[in-house]
C-alpha cells in the first residue's frame, strides 16, 4: 500500500514519492502504532466486551443464565438497595479526597519551594506515602486505627484529643471520613510534586515586582501564584477526580465497603457483582454507567481546556 | 554523543536479556509437564501461613511421598483462602484449574454446581479412609451420594473461657444457654471487662450465626422433596419467630453491655486477638487459638474449653476442610492417591495432629480432646452455592447492630435474600 | 522576598514546624511498620501499643528473608518492573513525540483522546476479560501477562508526561537535523533524547513505581510462587485464622525499601523532569 519514500532515485519518482503530508501521516502512524496495539488489544477490546455484557444476562457460575437483557441489568443496579448510598459515598469520597489532596499538596509545595536548609530531605520524606504499595498502606493504617491496640487512638488519648478510643473504621459515621484522610495521606505527594514543579517554573521577578508594589504574602499568592498554576491545577484535579472515583483496591483493602456499606463506592459494587454474586451482566451495566459519567466529566474538561487555550 | 548511544544500547541489551530470561523461565515450567512423560506433576494449591509449622511439616511429608513414589512430583503453590477462592472461580470459567487444592467447606456447594469437582465416590469406597474418618465429616463433603472431597482438617467451635477472669468476676457457672449469657449484664460495671465477644464482619460471622440458628432448631436452607433447597422461615411463623429470637440475642448482648460496643464491627482478627490479650472473658472460636499460647503466654494460660451457648439444642459449627480434585486434572489416579495420603494417618499425625478428621488421630492436649468432645453436636452449611447467602447473613447482623433494625424484619429479609440467592444459582425449590 | 530579618526568622520557624508536622504525618505508618517488624510476637499483640521495643528482634526479617520465598518475589517484581519501564519508555517516547509534533493530524487527535479515555476505566472492570485473554494466549503464570498488563496501564500517562516535555523542545533543532538528511528515528535518538534525560528519568520512575506497587492483577494472574511479585505476596501472611503481623510488616518494609532508595538517588531528576513541562496536561 503506502510506501516510504526510500526509493531508488533513478526510478519513476512520480509514482513512488509521497507528498510531505502523506509521509508525515505515515510516520506519525508508525510512531504511535506500538502504543495503539497495546491500548486496543488490552483495553479497548475488553471494554467493548464489557459494554456488550451490560445488555446480557451473564453469570460466571450458572451457565444457564444467558440471553438478551435489554435494560434489565441497569434497572437492577439502580434499584439495588445500596446503589444510592454507594453513589453518595463515591461523590463524598472523591470530592473530599481531591480537595484535601489539593490543599495539602499546595501548602506542602509552597513550603518545599522555600530556600531553607535541608529542604532536600523534606522533599524525600514527603514522597514516602506515595511510594508505599496500596496494600501495605491499607493494612498498616487499619492496624494503627484499631480501637483496642492501635497506636493512633493510644496517642490521641495520651495527648488528650479524645477521651476514649474511637473505632474509626468500625463506626458508620466515621469510616468514610477516616478512609478519606488516609487517601489524602497516600495521594497528596503526587499533587505536591506536580505543583512544586510548576511553582519552580514561575519567574521570580513577577512576585518580586508585586511585593515591591506593596502586596502582602496572601494577596500575592492569590493574585499572582495561583493564576500561574491554573492549567496544572485543572489537569491535576481532573485526573485525580477520575482516578479517585474509580479506585477499588484501596477501599477494599481497608474496609471492604463496611461497616455495613458505609464506605461502599461504585467500583466496589462492580467487584461485588462480578466476584461475589458472579453477576457479570449487572457488573458490566454498572461499569458502563460509570464510564458514561466519566466521559461527560472529561468532555467538560476538554471543552474548558480548549476555551482556556484559545484565550491564552 | 557516543556515551549516550552506549547507554541506550546497554538498556536495550539489558531489556533483551531480561526478556529472554523471563521467556525461558516461563516456557520451561510450562513445558516441563509435557517433556517428562514418565513423571507426573501435581499442581497443588495450599493455604498455610508462610514460615509456619504446618508449612514445615507438610513440606517434609511431600518429600517423603515423592521418595516413595518416584514418578510423582508435588508442585505446591502458596495462596490465601480468599485469593484461592476467587482464582479458582475465574480459573474454572477459563478452564484452567490446578490438579488439587485446599478448600473451605463454604465452597462445596458452589464448586460442585460449577461442575469443577471430580467424583471421588469409587476411589473413596475402595480406600481405607472409609473406616477411619468421622462419618458426619464425610457427610459434609458428600452431595447426593457423590463424594467430592477428602477431608484434611477438622475444626469445631467451642466456648473458650479465661477462667481467672470469670472467677474474679464471680461467674461460678459457665453460661450454657442464651438465657444464662444474658444474665451477665452487670459484669462489666464490676470488673471493667466484658464477659463475651462475637464477630459481625468477615468470613467467621456466618459461621457463628449458623451455629446459633441451629441451636434454635433452624436451618438456613432446607432440602425439599425435589432435591433442591429453600429457606422455609416465612412459610412457618414459628420458624420466623425463632430466627428473630437469634437476632434479638445479638442485640441484647450489645444493649446489655455483655459485649463491647465495638463488637458490631469486629472481624475474626479482632475477636481472636482481643480474647488472646485478655480484653474480654469468653469467646466462641476454634482450636487454632492454641497458637496464641506462644504469642500471649500470660493471658492464655488460664483457658478452659466447653460447649458454645445454645438456645434450645446444643449445636456448634463444624468446619471440615476438603481436598478438592478438579475435573480438569490429567492425573486423577495420582491425584487421588496423594489426597488419600494427605488424609492418611501418617500425614495427619505429622501435620494436623490436633485438628485431624481421623478417628485414630487424637491427642491428649485439651486443644484436641475437649474440642472433639463437642463434635457430635457439629453442623455445617448446606451444600449450595453460598456467596450470596453468606453475604446476606453478614449483612443481617449489620442491619441488626449497625442500623438497629427490628429482629423480625431482619429475619424476614434474610429469608428472602437466601431464597433469592438460591434462585440465582438455580438451586431454589419450587415445592 | 523583601522583609525584615525578624519576619524572616518567624517565617523560617513556621516553615520548619509545618514541614516537620507534615513529615511526621507522612512517616508515621512507615515508622510503625518498621517498629512492629522489629518486635517479637508478644509485644505486637498487646493491649497497650508502644513505640518502644523491649526486646528488639530481627527474627521477623530473618524469617521473611530466609524461610519464605521473599527473595524470589523481589526478583520477580524487579524483573517485571524493569522490563515494563524499559518497554513502556520506548513506546511512550515514540508516541509522545508523535503527539507533540503532529498535533494537528486527525489520527493523532483521536489517539490523544483515546489515551485520555483509557485513564477513566476502573481496573476492576478489566479483571475477568483480561484474565480470559491471558488464559487463551497461555500467558497466565508467566512474566508476560504482568508485563503486558502493566505496560498497557502505564503507557497513557507516560506518553503525556513525555509529550509535555517534548513540547518544550524547539522544533528548529529538528529542522536543522532534517535538512542534514537525518531520518526521524535518528533525530529522536540523537537530538531529542539527550535533552530529555530528566523527563525520561521521572517518567521511568513513575512507570517503575506503578509496576512495582501493583497489586490486583499480580494477585489474579499469578498463582505460582516462582512468578509471584512482592505486593500480592504480602497477603500470604494473612492466614485463615491468624495474621502474622511481624512477618507482614517485615515484608512491607522490605518491599518499600528498594523503591525508596532508587527515589533517594534520583529525586533531583524527578522534580527537574516534572518542572520542564511535565504536567500541563
Amino acid at each position: 500500500m503506502l510506501l516510504k519514500g526510500k526509493t531508488n532515485k533513478n526510478n519513476s519518482i512520480k509514482h513512488m514519492k509521497l507528498t510531505r503530508t502523506q509521509r508525515e501521516k505515515v510516520t506519525a502512524l508508525l510512531l504511535v502504532l506500538p502504543a495503539l496495539v497495546f491500548l486496543i488489544g488490552l483495553i479497548a477490546y475488553p471494554l467493548i466486551q464489557v459494554l456488550f455484557d451490560g445488555f446480557q444476562f451473564k453469570n460466571l457460575v450458572n451457565v444457564n443464565v444467558s440471553g438478551f437483557a435489554g435494560l434489565d441489568n441497569f434497572k437492577e443496579v439502580i434499584l439495588n438497595e445500596h446503589f444510592f448510598k454507594a453513589l453518595k459515598n463515591t461523590i463524598i469520597w472523591t470530592v473530599f479526597s481531591v480537595l484535601g489532596e489539593y490543599i495539602l499538596g499546595m501548602f506542602t509545595a509552597i513550603l518545599l519551594n522555600q530556600k531553607v536548609k535541608g529542604i532536600g530531605i523534606f522533599r524525600v520524606l514527603v514522597i514516602i506515602p506515595w511510594l508505599v504499595p496500596i496494600i501495605v498502606a491499607g493494612m498498616t493504617w487499619s492496624w494503627m486505627l484499631n480501637p483496642d491496640y492501635g497506636i493512633v487512638n493510644f496517642l490521641m488519648i495520651k495527648t488528650g484529643i479524645i477521651e476514649t478510643a474511637i473505632y474509626w473504621l468500625g463506626e458508620q459515621n466515621t469510616a468514610l471520613f477516616t478512609i478519606v484522610i488516609v487517601n489524602i495521606w497516600r495521594s497528596f505527594p503526587f499533587f505536591t510534586i506536580s505543583i512544586l514543579a510548576a511553582l519552580q517554573a514561575i519567574p521570580f521577578d513577577i512576585s518580586e515586582a508585586a511585593s515591591i508594589d506593596g502586596a502582602g504574602i496572601i494577596s500575592r499568592f492569590f493574585k499572582i501564584t495561583l493564576p500561574q498554576l491554573k492549567s496544572v491545577s485543572i489537569a491535576l484535579i481532573t485526573i485525580h477526580v477520575i482516578w479517585t472515583a474509580i479506585n477499588f483496591d484501596f477501599i477494599w483493602i481497608m474496609t471492604q465497603g463496611g461497616p455495613y456499606y458505609s464506605t461502599e463506592t461504585l467500583p466496589l459494587m462492580i467487584y461485588r457483582y462480578a466476584m461475589k454474586e458472579y453477576n457479570i451482566g449487572a457488573a458490566s451495566a454498572l461499569a458502563s454507567m460509570i464510564m458514561m459519567v466519566m466521559t461527560v466529566i472529561f468532555v467538560f474538561y476538554y471543552a474548558q481546556k480548549s476555551k482556556m487555550e484559545s484565550n491564552d | 554523543m557516543i556515551k549516550k548511544k552506549f547507554i541506550v544500547l546497554m538498556s536495550v541489551a539489558i531489556a533483551a536479556c531480561l526478556t529472554f530470561s523471563a521467556c525461558s523461565t516461563g516456557k520451561n515450567s510450562s513445558k516441563s509437564k509435557e517433556n517428562d512423560t514418565s513423571k507426573v506433576t501435581l499442581d497443588y494449591w495450599v493455604c498455610w501461613s508462610p514460615g509456619s509449622d504446618t508449612e514445615k511439616n507438610s513440606k517434609a511429608m511431600f518429600a517423603k511421598y515423592e521418595s516413595e513414589h518416584p514418578n510423582v512430583k508435588i508442585k505446591y503453590s502458596l495462596i490465601t483462602y480468599d485469593m484461592a477462592h476467587d482464582k479458582l472461580v475465574t480459573a474454572a470459567s477459563a478452564k484452567n484449574t490446578p490438579d488439587m487444592s485446599w478448600a473451605l467447606p463454604e465452597w462445596i456447594g458452589e464448586f460442585n454446581n460449577m461442575g469443577m469437582l471430580s467424583d471421588l465416590t469409587d476411589y473413596y469406597n475402595k480406600s481405607e479412609l472409609k473406616s477411619a474418618i468421622y462419618p458426619n465429616v464425610m457427610d459434609t463433603m458428600t452431595v447426593k451420594d457423590k463424594v467430592i472431597g477428602l477431608p484434611y482438617q477438622l475444626t469445631i467451635r467451642a466456648l473458650l473461657v479465661h477462667k481467672s477472669l470469670t472467677d474474679a468476676a464471680g461467674i461460678n457457672n459457665i453460661p450454657a444457654t442464651f438465657e444464662d449469657m444474658l444474665k451477665l449484664g452487670d459484669i462489666y460495671k464490676k470488673t471493667e471487662k466484658y464477659p463475651f465477644g462475637f464477630c459481625a464482619t468477615s468470613v467467621r460471622t456466618p459461621q457463628e450465626l449458623i451455629g446459633y440458628l441451629a441451636s434454635n432448631g433452624l436451618e438456613i436452607a432446607t432440602e425439599m422433596k425435589d432435591g433442591k433447597y429453600k429457606n422455609t422461615w416465612k412459610d412457618d411463623p414459628a420458624q420466623l419467630a425463632k430466627a428473630a429470637e437469634v437476632f434479638q440475642y445479638y442485640k441484647d448482648l450489645t444493649k446489655k453491655g455483655i459485649v463491647s460496643p465495638n463488637t458490631k464491627a469486629w472481624g475474626w482478627e479482632d475477636e481472636d486477638t482481643n480474647f488472646a490479650t485478655g480484653q474480654y472473658m469468653m469467646e466462641v472460636t476454634g482450636n487454632w487459638m492454641s497458637e496464641r499460647e506462644t504469642t500471649n503466654p500470660k493471658e492464655m494460660s488460664d483457658v478452659a474449653i466447653t460447649a458454645p451457648p445454645y438456645k434450645e439444642i446444643p449445636a456448634t459449627y463444624m468446619e471440615t476442610n476438603p481436598t478438592f480434585i478438579y475435573t480438569s486434572t490429567e492425573h486423577p489416579k495420582e491425584a487421588f492417591d496423594f489426597a488419600a495420603f494427605i488424609s492418611g494417618k501418617e500425614y495427619q499425625q505429622a501435620v494436623f495432629p490436633v485438628t485431624s478428621p481421623r478417628t485414630d488421630v487424637v491427642s491428649d492436649v485439651k486443644w484436641s480432646k475437649d474440642f472433639m468432645n463437642i463434635a457430635k453436636t457439629g453442623i455445617s452449611f448446606p451444600p449450595v452455592t453460598l456467596g450470596g447467602i453468606t453475604t446476606a447473613m453478614t449483612d443481617s447482623l449489620g442491619k441488626t447492630l449497625q442500623n438497629n433494625e427490628e429482629p423480625s424484619t431482619v429475619a424476614a429479609w434474610l429469608s428472602d435474600e437466601i431464597n433469592e440467592s438460591l434462585k440465582q444459582s438455580g438451586e431454589y425449590s419450587e415445592k | 522576598m523583601i522583609c525584615s530579618k525578624k519576619q524572616k526568622i518567624t517565617m523560617n520557624i513556621i516553615i520548619y514546624v509545618s514541614l516537620i508536622t507534615i513529615s511526621i504525618f507522612c512517616l508515621l505508618p512507615f515508622l510503625w511498620m518498621l517498629i512492629t517488624a522489629l518486635k517479637p510476637d508478644i509485644e505486637i499483640r498487646t493491649a497497650t501499643p508502644s513505640f518502644f521495643i523491649n526486646n528488639i528482634t530481627f527474627d521477623n526479617f530473618k524469617k521473611v528473608l530466609f524461610d519464605t520465598g521473599f527473595l524470589g518475589f523481589m526478583k520477580n517484581s524487579l524483573v517485571v518492573s524493569l522490563i515494563v519501564t524499559i518497554i513502556s519508555l520506548a513506546i511512550s517516547i515514540l508516541a509522545g513525540y508523535a503527539l507533540s509534533r503532529y498535533k494537528n493530524l486527525k489520527g493523532i487527535k483521536v489517539t490523544n483522546m483515546g489515551m485520555l479515555i483509557s485513564q477513566m476505566i476502573p481496573g476492576v472492570l478489566l479483571l475477568v476479560p483480561l484474565y480470559i485473554i491471558m488464559q487463551k494466549a497461555e500467558l497466565l503464570n508467566t512474566y508476560y501477562s504482568l508485563i503486558l498488563a502493566y505496560t498497557t496501564f502505564v503507557i497513557p500517562l507516560s506518553t503525556f508526561m513525555l509529550k509535555g516535555f517534548f513540547d518544550t523542545i524547539p522544533f528548529s533543532l529538528e529542522e536543522a537535523a532534517e535538512m542534514d538528511g537525518c531520518g526521524k528515528l535518528k533525530t529522536i535518538f540523537s537530538i531529542i533524547l539527550p535533552l530529555s534525560i530528566p523527563s525520561l528519568i521521572s517518567t521511568g520512575l513513575f512507570a517503575f513505581l506503578n509496576a512495582w506497587n501493583e497489586f490486583m492483577f499480580g494477585y489474579i494472574f499469578i498463582s505460582d510462587d516462582s512468578f509471584r511479585t512482592v505486593t500480592p505476596a504480602i497477603m500470604l501472611f494473612q492466614g485463615a485464622h491468624t495474621t502474622d503481623w511481624g512477618g507482614l510488616m517485615a515484608t512491607s518494609v522490605l518491599a518499600v525499601l528498594p523503591v525508596t532508595i532508587i527515589f533517594l538517588f534520583l529525586q533531583k531528576y524527578f522534580i527537574a523532569g516534572l518542572t520542564d513541562g511535565g504536567v500541563k496536561g
